[in-house]
């Protein structure tokens, strides 16, 4: 237990729709100090449905009741996160709410450690389980790339039941050091009656590259904020966003592309595709500091309406204190066109598989941009999938 | 037939046709006078509502049927303006057509064409209407210039064969080698399996796909019907003897 955290966790307030970043959130009805933890809970043996068929070179899963690494490749480490590592809380600390929750009460955690020029052929996966009902989950991912690694690492999110009542919190921090390549995805696909918080943030230095996946399909209600640090000159990173709503659920994507060091490029792009009374909130900051000469920095937010009674509030942002730098952003929120649907009904496609069609189309672009096909795929089929069949 | 938008306003007010397989019948007619409603009307639009007749194919009734149901029965439209689909391929799009008819008519069970032999059709049929390649791997329509549209319209008539096909200012914004290779593609499908329905403001396209039959139509219903002789003098005389469109 962090004292520290846990007063800080104690003293912040539950955000409110008063401060900007929870305008459009609001977390009237959560409590996240009714959900028990601890590893004394019985966890139910269902085993989760996932939406990845990996053949991968580590595998880590978490649970309530903890985390089991049953493959691990040799030469880097994968294993049970320790809470006195030196470089944990320097990127996701306790300055939050919801930051402070985790730092104060986490217990499973997973470190992976690449070291110098090490490059890994398959990927890194670790599945995080959300198995006991009225329960809260916390974890943590801890990610070094020391100068010039090259791995990949996915993480996938999921209830045991579709109809789970829980509170999942999770804190990621990722360090990419000089040359190295790290990509990360990150699936979510919990239970709708699920309250997801999560903090990730990364650091990219001297000529690395990151590139990270985020899906988002499942939870009720909560928050997903994403930070980019660009620290080192010549550092890249791309964020491809894909989210599907319905029924009830609320998404909230909080994202920061911080621009320290000159010569660096970011490039976020999230689509989102919305149906029934859902809502989605995308927030976007690209912060240019004084030596940032030369960012090339872009952030896009497109959602496609289903349902009229949807809705999608994309909130750019951009705050630039450097005079020789290329920013550029765009956000829409459109939706499905009758005479469009009408032209491909009128070749014989049912109204659901026009409409499939037309989502597909909708997100081709950002799916183009995920490099790992089964990662592609499994992203393709779950928007797919949401579209109801006619 | 009567076709009103959904303000109750009547477009079509009184057009009688019967097309049979192997014929070719022309709507001609100036600006509004209700030929485009007409043929939405015909492919099941939901802005256009049929307050009186019917729609019969093989005598029986498409009325209550959306567009996807008249499409699998056998009824295509060529549209006037057709949409894009950002992000589906020329060629997916058409295989899920392809595949959604098929399964229609198998019962509602899947019955996908296999893929060697619907590229093999589909790059025929590319070469003969003289579709560039390229587009197939282009997504629909997106950025696509006039008359690539417009060609790509007739490729998914010849994809998918339809019973009927109705060209809705087909020849609009085509120059006359685009229009003759655009109409001698449709006028190589009409034959004992589909009958045609031209619907055009001018009479050059009639030069390639030769119409059986010329129905003219002013303000919303037919005033005029002959054989071809009937277009090549509305070319010469216009519209204006039926007096102002409304």
């Amino acid at each position: 237990m962090n004292a520290e955290a846990l007063e800080r966790y104690q003293a912040l307030p539950l955000p409110d729709t008063t401060q900007e970043h929870w305008r459009f959130t609001d977390l009237r009805g959560f409590d996240p100090d009714v959900f028990s933890r601890g590893q004394t809970l019985a966890v139910q043996d269902v085993p989760a449905k996932t939406m990845l068929e990996l053949d991968v070179a580590g595998l880590a899963t978490i649970t309530e009741s903890g985390i089991s690494v049953e493959r691990a490749p040799d030469g880097i480490t994968f294993q049970r996160l320790d809470e006195g590592h030196e470089r944990l809380y320097s990127l996701v600390g306790w300055d939050e709410k919801f930051a402070a929750h985790n730092a104060a009460v986490w217990q499973h955690g997973l470190l992976v450690h690449v070291p110098k020029g090490v490059e890994l052929d398959k990927p890194l996966y670790v599945r995080i389980t959300s198995s006991a009902n009225e329960s809260a989950l916390f974890w943590r991912l801890l990610v070094i790339a020391d100068p010039g690694a090259r791995f990949t690492l996915v993480e996938e999110v999921v209830s045991s039941r579709p109809d789970l009542h829980a509170y999942t919190n999770e804190a990621a921090e990722l360090f990419v050091g000089d040359g190295a390549k790290l990509e990360y995805v990150s699936l979510q696909n919990l239970s709708r009656e699920t309250w997801h918080f999560a903090s990730h943030h990364a650091r990219v230095e001297r000529d690395a590259e990151l590139d990270w996946v985020a899906g988002g399909f499942g939870s009720k209600k909560g928050k997903v904020r994403i930070q980019n640090d660009l620290a080192g000159e010549g550092a890249t990173s791309r964020v491809t966003g894909a989210y599907f709503t319905d029924g009830e659920q609320h998404l909230d994507y909080d994202t920061f592309q911080e621009h320290i060091a000159p010569n660096t490029t970011s490039d976020f792009a999230f689509k989102g595709a919305l149906r029934d009374h859902s809502t989605a909130v995308w927030r976007g900051m690209i912060r240019v500091e004084p030596d940032a000469q030369k960012t090339n920095a872009y952030q896009e937010n497109r959602n496609l309406m289903l349902s009229p009674t949807t809705h999608a509030v994309p909130i750019p942002g951009l705050e630039i204190m450097a005079n020789d730098v290329r920013c550029t952003h765009g956000a829409t929120v459109g939706r499905v066109d009758r005479e469009q649907l009408f032209y491909l009904m009128a070749r014989g496609l049912t109204r659901s598989e026009a409409e499939r069609l037309i989502v597909r189309g909708f997100f081709e672009d950002v799916l183009a941009r995920v490099e790992l096909e089964p990662v592609r795929e499994a992203l393709a089929t779950a928007l797919e999938a949401r579209i109801p069949q006619g | 037939m009567h076709v009103a938008l959904e303000d109750g306003t009547e477009i079509v007010k009184g057009v009688d046709l019967a097309v049979n397989m192997d014929e070719v019948h022309a709507v001609m007619g100036p600006n509004g006078s209700g030929k485009s409603t007409l043929a939405y009307a015909l492919m099941g639009h939901p802005a256009y509502e049929v307050t009186e007749g019917d729609v019969l194919l093989d005598g029986e009734s498409l009325l209550e049927l959306e567009a996807d149901e008249r499409a699998q029965r056998g009824v295509f439209l060529a549209f006037q303006y057709p949409h894009a689909v950002p992000g589906v391929t020329v060629t997916n799009f058409l295989r899920s057509a392809i595949n959604s008819v098929r399964k229609a008519r198998n019962n509602g069970e899947d019955d996908p064409i296999p893929i060697p032999e619907f590229r093999k059709e589909i790059l025929a049929q590319m070469d003969r209407l003289e579709v560039s390649r390229e587009l197939a791997s282009r997504y629909l329509n997106d950025g696509f210039s006039g008359g690539e549209k417009k060609r790509i319209e007739i490729l998914q008539l010849a994809m998918l064969k339809p019973r009927i096909a109705i060209l809705d200012e087909t020849d609009s914004g085509l120059d006359i080698d685009a229009v003759r290779v655009v109409a001698n593609g449709v006028h190589e499908l009409v034959g004992p399996d589909m009958g045609a329905l031209v619907i055009t403001h001018y009479q050059r396209i009639l030069n390639f796909i030769k119409p059986d039959f010329v129905h003219v139509m002013v303000n919303g219903r037919i005033v005029e019907e002959g054989g071809p002789e009937l277009a090549h003098k509305l070319e010469a005389e216009g519209y204006e003897r039926y007096g102002k469109a409304a």
